[in-house]
């Protein structure tokens, strides 16, 4: 076998995969009350479209790709197109379905409701 | 001669992987800067691309989660300055498990390579990210200059 095709197979099966992006880890703000747990993360540049948040087996990892728009050259830039990643452990009690998310000012929210067993309940005491 | 050639080719096949390696090297080291939460927590400033297309400029600068009101741009001549604050509130009756995205006040300015005209700039606020367009001034573009015939 010619050895020029041997190397370009080579190539090929290079299965290690590199990604196109960079990967970036947004900043987060966590809160929690007595209903819900709130995340707040910051991923100026990515519009709603390109957001994906999952929650899989007490796993939640949103994922933002911010594709800026862009015309002429570049003098100088100090930020460009990037993934945002960042996954968290989550409480099962989680409602998932309830989960809503909301994005502003390249800030996203997410609300994620605790299911009604998980709430905190006061017990009466009752007299007899 | 076919031997040679195969030589050649290899010797190429090497260049190339060394060539990738480093290229991820590069990128990697990149990577490591710019995914660090660190990074982007206590650089108060925010960062900028300065873009340049005929006779415009183009600023962007990244500003998540400030509004508006809380920007504050300013052109002299060729000097631009942006700044602003940005107020991150706890809302009420939670409890604070992380707490990266501080509330920080924030000033950059610039000497950009000609003047604006600072009567042309627009700008527009969109997902967290600031666009600047600053023209060029009249008194800065180039100008064709006629050859009188004697």
């Amino acid at each position: 076998m010619d050895r020029r095709q041997e190397i370009v197979k080579q190539n090929e099966k290079n299965v290690e995969k590199t990604h196109e992006l960079y990967e970036a880890t947004p900043a987060v703000d966590i809160y929690e009350n007595d209903n819900e747990i709130l995340l707040h993360a910051d991923m100026p540049g990515v519009v709603k479209e390109n957001i994906s948040v999952d929650i899989d087996n007490g796993t939640l990892s949103i994922s933002g790709v911010r594709k800026l728009e862009t015309e002429g050259a570049a003098t100088y830039e100090e930020f460009s197109d990037v993934e945002y990643v960042r996954s968290f452990s989550v409480p099962q009690t989680i409602d998932v379905e309830k989960v809503e998310a909301e994005l502003k000012d390249g800030v996203l929210r997410l609300h994620l409701p605790k299911s009604e067993a998980a709430k905190p309940r006061q017990i009466e005491i009752k007299t007899a | 001669m076919f031997t040679r050639l195969s030589d050649i080719d290899r010797m190429f096949g090497a260049m190339d992987l060394l060539r990738n390696k480093m290229d991820r090297l590069f990128s990697d080291y990149d990577r490591s800067s710019l995914s660090d939460p660190a990074f982007t927590l206590r650089s108060n400033s925010p960062r900028t691309n300065l873009l340049e297309s005929g006779d415009t400029f183009e600023v962007q600068a990244e500003v998540p989660g400030v509004s508006k009101e809380d920007l504050n741009i300013k052109i002299q001549g060729n000097y631009l300055e942006i700044s602003g604050k940005r107020s991150v509130e706890t809302p009420e009756g939670y409890k604070i498990h992380r707490n990266e995205r501080g509330s920080s006040s924030f000033s950059r300015s610039f000497s950009l390579p000609d003047e604006i005209d600072a009567e042309k700039v627009e700008a527009a606020l969109k997902d967290g990210i600031l666009y600047l367009k600053l023209p060029r001034s009249e008194t800065a573009k180039p100008k064709m200059i006629e050859i009188n015939t004697a």
